[in-house]
């Protein structure tokens, strides 16, 4: 079942084309617990994301795919979380559009939703990553307000 | 000294290509097609080249507006019909693969690595810039790496055919008869010469010569240059074609990027950064450019710098300086390309390699300093004015903010070399990679495609060695394939 976790809307002071040039950059800047990131063909990756569940450290496996990417528009990352030993997993897709509002103002729309995880860890997690998503995306916009 | 022609001949064929990446399936496959019979000589244990190796990327451009932005980027080197040439195959590579029997994806990455690998244009301000699209094979990470399936897709062209291929025979000499028409080549087989007969042409395929010391040395603006891609690339066309009175053009000109290099491998390590937090300097410790705003493929550029004082490069090798924070984000070698990426899997988190050394490390800026032999003093000067500037948002060499972080202890280094992806010199062609001798007359049966003499002459466009590979292989086939048979 999908279910939203959070979403998202905030206005940048830039073009749509610098907004995309930043939000790549400023995705993975804004997780700073993503470790020994392996690209696998650029559209692809896996890392570590070491973050905090429940008050303690966890170590999720991550790995990640780029699709619908339409430059400059909008592209989603489609994640595959794995918690410690297979405890849990969990899909999420995490999307991104940006509109132009004018030529120096861009709207940016983040949406991340859980597409698929287990019952137990489902009711356990979902308010973590509810917050997780709340977090990076506030994260996201305050850094990408503060390029623009 | 010319070669004799051979009494006898052990092998013939109509068409004999000589090296097999995409330029030589290319061409093979579509002599074959247009009813030659071919054969491919290939040098190394196995085919490839620089292409299994590569990116990935082809390049399919969009509107003919390529034409305007490839003659700017050639900056006069090239002739125009030949770029006009070019640029009518490449809209059509899409379908030549369509027919062959795979399919294209765009290549859409995200920008998030230093060097950064773009979808478009490299010089995005030139005219036509909008028309430059690269494409890869389609496919997943599960099906191989892009150049993995590009690979896979253009062997089985020949497997398919049934042409026959000979792995591990090098071709050694090109043969002419009396009237200077190539009727053939001598080739090395199991340490035995062996003549094969050309009745209708030969075709060199066999890339350039980024593992030529000599040749590197003579031609490239930035010494000592090491490569990335394949060791089998020794210049081998380039002398033949001198022995028989080809002409040369575009011998200076490099697609180089910045790799790390040890003994125990032939080739370099294709290293980037995956995060902001690192600079580079020169082996003096100073910075000297905006690390994030080179174009990936234009590296000797910024490191061609000459010091006529003191009689060196001084940007060779180069040091980049990386904190703590970009050392745990992952691999500095990427896995998606070069030569080394089956050889050796580069540690996530860069532990193995500082453990070898190759990585140094200093818990302080002059404690690095001193690991890596340069003046503390300007270290320190170095890496405390970068963070300055991180903190200002403001760069001396104008790197943009979204690029700055500040360096935090500990710190790491690691040495630098110019690293070729490939050479762009070779034989002069015309628009029919006919191979041109110094008055610009054809050298009749000769034919020449692929990064050996490729047509780009001065700055190069990604994903271009590909689609030109495919493009003026598939002319030569044609071509060589057309010719009448000598005997």
């Amino acid at each position: 079942m999908v279910k939203v976790l959070d979403e998202r809307n905030f206005v940048v002071d830039a073009s749509r084309e610098r907004v995309w040039r930043l939000i790549g950059k400023v995705i993975f800047s804004s997780l700073p617990g993503m470790e020994r990131m392996e690209i696998l063909d650029e559209n692809n990756f896996r890392s570590l994301l070491i973050t905090r569940v429940m008050g303690a450290q966890v170590t999720l496996k991550l790995k990640g795919e780029m699709m619908d990417v339409e430059p400059p528009d909008s592209f989603s990352v489609k994640l595959f979380l794995e918690g410690p030993g297979g405890m849990f997993k969990a899909d999420q897709k995490v999307s991104f559009a940006m509109t132009p509002i004018d030529a120096t103002k861009t709207r940016v729309a983040c949406k991340a939703v859980m597409e698929q995880m287990g019952l137990l860890p489902g009711l356990l997690l979902t308010s973590q990553a509810r917050s997780f998503a709340r977090s990076t995306f506030e994260a996201i916009e305050k850094r990408l307000k503060e390029l623009a | 000294m010319r070669v004799q022609v051979p009494a006898k001949w052990d092998l013939e064929y109509d068409v004999v290509v000589v090296g097999w990446g995409s330029a030589g399936t290319a061409a093979a496959v579509t002599a074959h097609d247009q009813g030659a019979k071919v054969l491919i000589l290939e040098k190394m244990a196995n085919g490839g080249g620089n292409t299994s190796v590569c990116g990935g990327n082809i390049i399919i451009p969009k509107g003919k507006e390529f034409i305007e932005y490839l003659d700017t980027l050639s900056f006069k080197t090239t002739e125009r019909e030949i770029i006009e040439t070019f640029v009518e195959y490449a809209l059509k590579n899409a379908d030549w693969i369509r027919e062959m029997g795979a399919d294209v994806q765009a290549f859409r990455p995200l920008e998030v690595a230093y060097p950064t690998m773009i979808a478009g244009a490299g010089f995005p301000r030139v005219r036509g810039a909008e028309t430059a699209v690269k494409y890869n094979i389609k496919g997943t990470p599960e099906e191989g790496k892009p150049s993995q399936r590009l690979w896979k897709f253009l062997s089985g062209l020949v497997d398919k055919r049934g042409i026959k291929v000979l792995t591990g025979t090098p071709a050694k000499e090109l043969i002419p008869n009396a009237e200077g028409e190539v009727i053939g080549v001598a080739a090395e087989k199991e340490g035995k010469k062996i003549y094969i007969k050309a009745r209708k042409a030969v075709i060199l395929t066999c890339g350039g010569y980024e593992n030529d010391p000599r040749m590197k040395w003579d031609y490239l603006p930035v010494k000592p240059a090491m490569f990335l891609g394949t060791p089998g690339n020794t210049g081998d066309g380039i002398r033949m074609v001198q022995k028989v009175g080809g002409d040369l053009w575009h011998m200076t000109r490099l697609s180089c990027l910045i790799g790390f290099k040890v003994p125990e491998f032939e080739a370099a390590f294709w290293v980037a950064f995956l995060s902001e937090g690192f600079i580079f300097t020169d082996k003096y410790g100073r910075r000297f450019v905006n690390e994030a705003g080179i174009e990936i493929h234009e590296y000797y550029q910024e490191l061609s710098h000459f010091d006529v004082e003191k009689m060196e490069f001084p940007r060779v090798p180069l040091w980049a300086i990386f904190d703590e924070q970009t050392r745990r984000r992952g691999p500095l070698s990427r896995g998606t390309a070069g030569y080394n990426r089956d050889l050796y899997s580069w540690s996530l988190d860069n532990t193995a390699e500082i453990a070898k050394g190759w990585i140094l490390q200093g818990k302080t800026v002059a404690e690095l300093a001193s690991r890596i032999s340069v003046e503390p003093k300007v270290l320190e000067e170095t890496l405390s004015r970068f963070n300055q500037n991180c903190k200002a948002g403001k760069d001396e060499f104008g790197r943009a903010r979204e690029d700055l972080r500040p360096l935090e202890p500990p710190f790491y280094a690691i040495q630098l070399w110019p690293a070729l992806i490939n050479t762009q010199g070779g034989p002069r062609r015309d628009k029919g990679s006919r191979v041109l001798d110094p008055e610009g007359k054809p050298i009749p049966r000769l034919y020449a495609a692929g990064e050996l003499g490729s047509i780009w002459g001065y700055l190069y466009q990604g994903a271009c060695n590909i689609g030109e590979a495919l493009v003026f292989g598939r002319i030569a086939g044609k071509n060589a394939a057309a010719q009448p048979p000598w005997v």
